[in-house]
């Protein structure tokens, strides 16, 4: 080196200017590297270093830039970014202004999706605690969609093929491009400031993920969210799913089944309530049907009873027990009557009629059983007991007495069979069919064979 | 019965609770029937609101004053462009 040349001496100023120049002249690059010591001022400005194994680079992402950016730049995030080099000449350092910035593998709306939906599970959006049950019966459905789209004209569809007698309202709103989230988000809020609105479904037909994109950007999450209406989200196709799809409280494969959620319960509940109804009818029927055998067996135990074993008992206890038995059948026909006959007015009310008068014949038909049970039960009795007051009467000693026997007593009253105990001069009384005759013992005749006489 | 009916639900749970009562049994013939009445009645209310619902379809429009307002609506034809 020629110590004794000329000089050229560069101030540090006009050094660092040449270096900033030659830098600057390397034009727009491309830098893949992996982000580190992100910071994103208030400013909107994003600073952050790109690093690999061998180097650090310092990069600065203005904000009028990177607003287009879906994703959230993070630490450890590998990108790939455009730009241009340049030299910070107050601090000497050189970094790159970066204009567009993608994720290395991930796309980057399918980053930002997944980092969207990170977020918003962490902070419970997803939770299924915290969704709402659809209305049973929703009557009044208000729709967020594009009016022309092709997902309103499925849903309307679906509604008239049901036949549903449901009330929609339709609010306009575009479902993609810039603004589109917005104008979905604003139309949530709108149906939850009315207080005739059931249901909410959202959605719109398939697309691309950048179609979409409106269903996945924050702004409609935290409407979804916000929502006291139940919100069906029902977007694209049944394999897209959006963050939307996730927070609403229930979500649709696709338009068309959405309309199918919100009609199809009505279907469901008809069957419901009308075997609800079937179930009713058949176990008051039941009911109906366990009086009556029950009315029946009453009757026949009573009549059943056993036949009483002395003659003069049996008298009083069957007069008793008819009569009981009379009063008994009398008062629960009464019963059963009025009851048939409430039960009459009541079901003629609810236009049951039919049955009503299936179970009036019924019963009258039970009473003229047990009214002819009883009868002919009675009868049975009444010519038993004939028999046996016949058997009682030959076998009473007055009808002996009537054949012209007579009975003999002594003064203790003790019916005398043997003449030798008694003496000349007692007293004995002598009782007659009719009547008797006190008499006194004149003189004693003791059987001379001593035989007894065979006629008595 | 004079419960008051409020809404489908609370309908549609009580018509349950009463079938299985009825179906259960050991009720008085009188309470039995008074739940077979009130049960019918459920029933009616339930299918009368089944069918009440009007079939409407409107579109929300913004008026001059920058409202919502419900106009009749009817979808435009096939192929429209916006999905």
């Amino acid at each position: 080196m020629d110590l004794y040349a000329p000089r050229k001496v560069y101030t540090v100023g006009e050094i660092t200017a040449e270096v900033k120049r030659s830098v600057e002249a390397l034009g727009i690059v491309w830098i893949r590297g992996e982000i580190s010591n992100f910071k994103h001022h208030s400013s909107g400005h994003m600073y952050f270093s790109l690093k690999d194994d061998r180097a650090q680079l310092r990069a600065a992402f203005f904000r009028n830039s990177n607003m287009y950016v879906k994703f959230r730049p993070e630490d450890g995030l590998e990108v790939m970014v455009r730009g241009r080099l340049t030299v910070y000449e107050p601090r000497g350092d050189y970094q790159v202004i970066v204009e567009y910035m993608e994720p290395v593998g991930l796309g980057s709306l399918q980053l930002a999706f997944e980092q969207l939906k990170e977020r918003l599970r962490k902070e419970g959006l997803f939770d299924e605690a915290r969704k709402k049950k659809l209305p049973l019966l929703p009557a009044k459905i208000g729709i967020v969609t594009s009016p022309t789209g092709a997902a309103l004209r499925d849903m309307l569809r679906i509604l008239e093929r049901r036949n549903a007698s449901l009330h929609v309202l339709v609010y306009p709103a575009r479902v993609q491009g810039q603004g589109a989230a917005d104008e979905i988000a604003a139309g949530v809020r709108y149906f939850n400031t009315r207080d005739d609105i059931d249901v909410i479904i959202v959605g719109r037909g398939g697309g691309s993920i950048e179609d979409l994109w409106a269903f996945n950007e924050e702004a409609v999450a935290r409407a979804v969210c916000a929502s006291r209406i139940s919100i069906i989200s029902a977007v694209g196709h049944e394999v897209d799913f959006t963050i939307c799809d996730f927070v609403a409280d229930l979500r649709a494969p696709t338009p068309s089944a959405a309309a199918e959620m919100v009609s199809g319960a009505r279907d469901d509940l008809k069957a419901t309530v009308g075997s609800l109804a079937r179930r009713a009818l058949q176990a008051i029927r039941l009911d109906l049907e366990r009086r009556r055998s029950k009315l029946q067996r009453l009757a026949a135990s009573r009549a059943f009873q056993a036949a009483p074993g002395r003659i003069r008992e049996l008298q009083q206890r069957f007069d008793e027990a008819a009569l009981r038995l009379g009063e008994c059948v009398r008062r629960y026909l009464a019963a059963q009557r009025h009851r048939a006959q409430m039960l009459h007015v009541r079901l003629a009310k609810v236009d049951l009629s039919r049955i009503v008068a299936l179970s009036a014949r019924a019963l009258a038909g039970c009473r003229n059983r047990l009214e002819a049970a009883l009868l002919l039960r009675l009868e049975k009795e009444r010519s038993r007991l004939g028999r046996a007051a016949g058997r009682l009467r030959a076998l009473s000693p007055l009808a002996v007495l009537e054949r012209g026997y007579a009975i003999c007593r002594d003064a203790r009253g003790n019916i005398m069979t043997d003449a030798a105990r008694a003496a000349p001069g007692d007293l004995v009384a002598v009782r007659l069919a009719h009547g008797a005759l006190d008499c006194r013992v004149q003189s004693i005749r003791e059987d001379s064979d001593g035989s007894q006489d065979q006629g008595l | 019965m004079d419960l008051k009916i409020k809404d489908f639900e609370s309908a549609l749970q009580s018509l349950e609770d009463i079938v299985q009562q009825l179906e259960s049994g050991g009720l008085t013939l009188d309470r039995a029937l008074e739940l077979f009445e009130e049960g019918t009645r459920l029933s009616r209310f339930c299918s009368a609101k089944l069918e009440e619902a009007e079939r409407r379809v409107e579109l929300l429009v913004k008026d001059a004053e920058g409202a919502w307002k419900e106009t009749p609506f009817t979808p435009g034809p096939e192929g429209a462009q916006d999905r």
